[in-house]
């Protein structure tokens, strides 16, 4: 029975901007001390820290200087013993209180943290399974295609344990952006990978990211890896920890590889590496006296 | 150092992280109190259970039959200050002593010669496997037919029981050395002598005495059970039997049960005894090594 | 319809894309273009959307109620109907070039809905970073239909012609047998038998050395345990032979069963629970130190009968053998696992089954070949001990009845099947733990 045709109407609008980035972080005076009694160790001093939505921005420091514990409490592994942070505005810890365990914000570890005893489908697929926000079988057929878009076709039925550590690095960022967090922390994933593969790792961050629109906090060692990957580095004093200076990295996204060879890629690395080393040899002479 | 303290500390261990936080400021001394609360409730639940017909009227299933709490006490009491039964401990300890110190004498070398050469392993190993599978007192009353006197046949028994832990452990370890540091050692022209006795010897020093903290419970279990068996189970009733095991089955054939939970209990401290005293000389001569 | 709700429009448009395939792996421009690209409308209960006749362009998502579709009654005569609600999307064979002429799709109810031009939809998959290969193949696999599917599955791989399993199996056990010859360690084994058997043989037969006479010597133990009418009236043609095997094997099964269900879970939360571990580890490790052979009287005080205690002691052996083991197994489970399921999105009790759980199982294994081992230990005493039937009781009774060669054919078979078991546990341990194998493949050397 045809009745009067439906009206279309055009739904073409602006969306206000700010919603479409996610992760502001707001870090003020952070302090953290570890063990107790006389020989409690300040570990992090009123540091303070802003991260603007959608950036990638990386902390450098020397070793044991407290960049991760920055990244702990964000992600809500332990708590501050002072300082507030804040995540788009809302209070995620205070003082004593730790940040509830979350899936906005999402830690891609050192070590890798795979579930050797799952398929790689089924770990990607594994966010939006327990927190039941895809069936099953709408889950595993998202995690194939984000596997698939970032080149890792033909892996789903593997173990983690049989593939590559380059593989699983890039698994676990897919598992990780599955549940589209707000920040991605990064705890030195590359670290224990050779120089071939972190090359591949830093161009398929850059890309993944690009896409995600959330904001990334990564930490690291390596200087050359900062100024590729950020967007801004910071650049923490050793222990105890405190902000001495952000750095600007301004080349354009997408970066390409070839900015490597670049002048003002190389000033930038130059001038973190300089801040930096500074740092380290500090570090270098407290170990020493601790012996 | 203090990275590592940071990566532990931030982690923290599994079984509190998988459950919610509770507030820390009385978690001090928690455990023990709860360990506390653990044995008061189980002695309660004992006392209840075996006094059931009582005052319940009816005899609850299976705990009623268990010998009560305070007669338990009272026999303990009694059997302190009597000598037979501290004659009991001596002889049981006699002979976990001899059989463990054979096995641990025979097995590490063994273990150590099957590690080391392949040939002996080739030939010796299955042998071994395929006599471990035989439970310890299965070989009682071969023996007893064997050995001249009852005293060997279960000082034999009790020697298989860890002997084949001994091996194992002294194997394992071996094995597990990583043959780089064998490469190493060698490619800095020490014999081979030299090498055994401070590369292997060392490493393996560890496993062994693993080995021997499990061999010591097999020990107990193997010395309880063959003074049953050769003392009171197969049906000859000598007085040499002596020993936990045999004051035990003497007191369960004797109809006096409270005497029975006396011995477990006995015997469950007497093992506990090995095992610390086992752990504190492991403690003492790995520091005494490594000072070396 | 003011700004606010059609912006809500837009933005449970977009919601329900992002939802539904192939549109997941969108980025979150494509999205945006796709929301804005849209176009809302409402239909009426009974109101027609789009007719079988017309032309497909259009790609449509439900925001609010149900819309029926119907194909064309199709030459077989079976008249096909379905219905698609809210955040479901229809009308997808306008991504198909040239298909018209499909269905037709009527609102069921009041009907809110949201369109895209499908050219628009190809386009903005043609900008995505890889072209949005995989968004566009995911749509074919899709909009194809069932025929079209297994013709492609079947190209991919081509029909292999299998042989029968028993000829399959029998090549595999001829290679294996191969292979074993072939070792240098086969051989050895074969001389350490001849020494061990060869040794026996020669101390209670040959040269009878002084207390060897006494043992039953294996020519004799051999004939006996072959023979069709032994002498003590046991041997391998001899029925109760094979009763006091299955006595012993039933008890071990009864046990072992009890003791891996109870002793599983206790371990994992004496792993897992630091409440639960402050409560029962005391009263567990207050317990262990006692023999287990010093409960056979307090057992058979305890329990009526002569199977109960027997059973009970058998369990109680391999649950504290297995419960220890689980203990250390979820112990062992690295702390970062569980940071990064919780991260997820995993609650406590998820994050505990899907962690721990599968993270303890190696050291789970490991204790059940242990507990299989401990039981026969226990089983085997507390046959001798007490009861009736069973191996250890049969070796018991051959010695009191001075019938020496059963007393080693006793003794063989309870190793031997005591092995058998361990096997079978080990077997079973490994066939679960499919990835555990494979990663220890690619890292032997």
């Amino acid at each position: 029975m045809m009745t009067a045709p439906i009206v279309w109407k055009s739904s073409a609008r602006r969306l206000p901007a700010s919603e479409v980035r996610r992760g502001a972080i707001q870090i003020v005076d952070a302090t953290k001390f570890y063990g107790s009694g006389a020989s409690r160790v300040l570990a992090v001093d009123r540091c303070s820290l802003d991260v603007r939505a959608g950036e990638i921005f990386v902390i450098v420091g020397p070793s044991g200087c407290g960049k991760t514990t920055l990244l702990n409490a964000i992600a809500g592994f332990h708590e501050l013993d002072g300082g507030t942070i804040h995540l788009d505005g809302k209070l995620l810890c205070g003082p004593r209180q730790r940040a509830r365990l979350g899936s906005d914000r999402v830690v891609v570890f050192q070590n890798g943290a795979l579930f050797p005893w799952k398929t790689i489908l089924d770990n990607v697929a594994f966010g939006p399974i327990v927190q039941g926000t895809l069936r099953r079988a709408d889950a595993l057929a998202k995690a194939g295609q984000m596997l698939a878009d970032a080149g890792l076709r033909g892996y789903e039925r593997s173990y983690p344990g049989e593939t590559s550590s380059g593989v699983k690095r890039r698994v676990e960022i897919v598992r990780a952006l599955m549940n589209r967090p707000a920040v991605l922390l990064l705890d030195e994933p590359f670290r224990a990978l050779d120089a071939l593969t972190k090359s591949v790792m830093h161009e398929a961050l850059l890309a993944i990211h690009a896409r995600n629109r959330g904001t990334a906090l990564f930490i690291t060692h390596d200087v050359e890896e900062a100024v590729f990957l950020g967007g801004r580095v910071a650049v923490m004093t050793s222990r105890p920890c405190r902000l001495k200076k952000i750095l600007d990295v301004d080349i354009p996204y997408p970066r390409a590889r070839s900015i490597v060879t670049s002048k003002r890629f190389r000033d930038l690395v130059a001038e973190t590496t300089s801040v930096v080393h500074e740092e380290a040899l500090k570090a270098h002479a407290l170990g020493e006296k601790e012996g | 150092m203090v990275a590592h303290a940071t990566a532990t500390d931030a982690v923290g261990r599994a079984s509190k992280l998988v459950w919610p936080q509770r507030p820390r400021a009385w978690s001090a001394g928690r455990a023990q109190r709860r360990a506390v609360v653990a044995y008061v409730v189980a002695l309660l639940i004992w006392q209840l259970g075996s006094t059931s017909p009582r005052w319940l009227g009816y005899p609850l299933p299976w705990i009623s039959h268990v010998p009560t709490p305070g007669s338990v006490a009272v026999a303990w009491a009694r059997l302190v200050s009597d000598p037979g039964y501290w004659r009991s401990w001596g002889a049981s300890f006699v002979r976990v002593l001899v059989g463990f110190s054979a096995a641990v004498v025979t097995g590490v070398p063994l273990g150590l010669l099957m590690a080391l050469s392949r040939p002996v392993r080739a030939v010796v190993f299955p042998v071994f496997e395929l006599l471990r599978p035989i439970p310890p007192l299965a070989w009682v009353p071969a023996a007893i037919i064997f050995w001249p006197t009852q005293e060997l046949s279960i000082d034999f028994v009790i020697f298989i029981g860890a002997f084949y832990t001994m091996v194992l452990n002294a194997l394992g370890g071996a094995d597990g050395i990583d043959p780089r540091l064998i490469q190493v050692a060698r490619s800095m022209g020490a014999s081979r002598w030299n090498i055994f006795h401070r590369l292997v010897l060392r490493a393996v020093v560890p496993s062994i005495l693993v080995g021997m903290e499990v061999g010591i419970g097999i020990t107990w279990e193997v010395v309880v059970a063959a003074e049953m068996i050769s003392g009171g189970g197969s049906g000859t009733s000598t007085a040499s039997g002596g020993g936990l095991g045999f004051f035990i089955w003497n007191s369960y054939v004797g109809g006096s049960y409270p005497q029975i939970v006396v011995g477990m209990a006995s015997i469950g401290i007497a093992g506990f005894l090995s095992s610390a005293a086992l752990r504190l000389a492991a403690a003492r001569f790995t520091r005494w090594t490594a000072a070396r | 319809m003011g700004p606010d709700a059609a912006e809500s429009d837009v933005e449970s448009a977009r919601d329900v894309l992002r939802a539904i395939l192939p549109f997941q792996s969108l980025s979150a421009e494509a999205l945006e273009a796709l929301a804005h690209a849209a176009e809302e409308g409402a239909a009426a209960p009974g109101q027609t959307i789009y007719d079988v006749s017309a032309p497909a362009t259009y790609l449509y998502v439900v925001v609010r109620g149900t819309v029926r579709l119907e194909r064309p009654a199709p030459p077989d005569g079976v008249h096909a109907a379905r219905a698609v609600g809210a955040r479901e999307v229809f009308g997808w064979h306008a991504m198909r070039e040239g298909s018209a002429g499909a269905e037709l799709a009527k609102a069921a109810g009041a009907v809110s809905l949201v369109r895209i031009d499908t050219r628009f939809v190809l386009e903005v998959l043609a900008r995505e970073p890889n072209g949005g290969a995989a968004t566009i193949e995911a749509l074919l696999v899709a909009l194809s239909t069932p025929a079209e599917r297994r013709a492609k599955r079947a190209e991919h791989e081509p029909h292999r012609r299998r042989r029968p399993a028993p000829q399959r199996a029998l090549s595999a056990l001829g290679s294996y047998v191969v292979s074993v010859l072939r070792r240098p360690e086969t051989y050895g084994r074969l001389l350490g038998y001849v020494l061990l058997f060869g040794g026996w043989y020669l101390a209670v037969d040959v040269l009878a050395l002084p207390r060897f006479t006494k043992l039953p010597g294996i020519v004799q133990v051999g004939r006996e345990w072959l023979s069709p009418d032994p002498v003590f009236g046991l041997s391998i043609h001899t029925s109760v032979y094979y009763d006091h095997i299955w006595a012993s094997v039933r008890r071990i099964a009864i046990a072992f069963a009890l003791a891996t269900s109870l002793g599983v879970p206790v371990g994992l939360a004496l792993g897992a629970s630091t409440t639960f571990r402050d409560y029962v580890f005391p009263i567990f490790e207050l317990l262990r130190p006692i023999p287990i052979l010093a409960w056979v009287p307090l057992a058979i005080v305890v329990f009526s009968g002569s199977e109960t205690p027997i059973v009970f002691l058998t369990f109680l052996a391999s649950f504290f053998a297995t419960a220890l083991n689980t203990r250390l197994g979820a112990r062992s489970v690295e702390p970062h696992y569980i940071l990064a399921a919780r991260c997820l999105g995993a609650s406590p009790w998820q994050a505990f089954w899907h962690v721990i759980v599968p993270g303890s199982l190696p050291y789970v294994l490991t204790g059940l070949q242990i507990s299989v081992g401990v039981a026969w230990f226990s089983l085997a005493a507390a046959e001798m001990v007490s009861g009736q039937f069973g191996l250890g009781y049969l070796i018991n009774t051959s010695y009191t009845m001075v019938q020496y060669p059963t007393i080693v054919i006793g003794m063989l078979t309870l190793g031997f099947v005591g092995f058998l078991t361990s096997a079978i546990v080990r077997f079973i341990g490994e066939r679960m733990m499919v990835w555990r194998a494979r990663e220890l493949a690619l890292t032997a050397p």
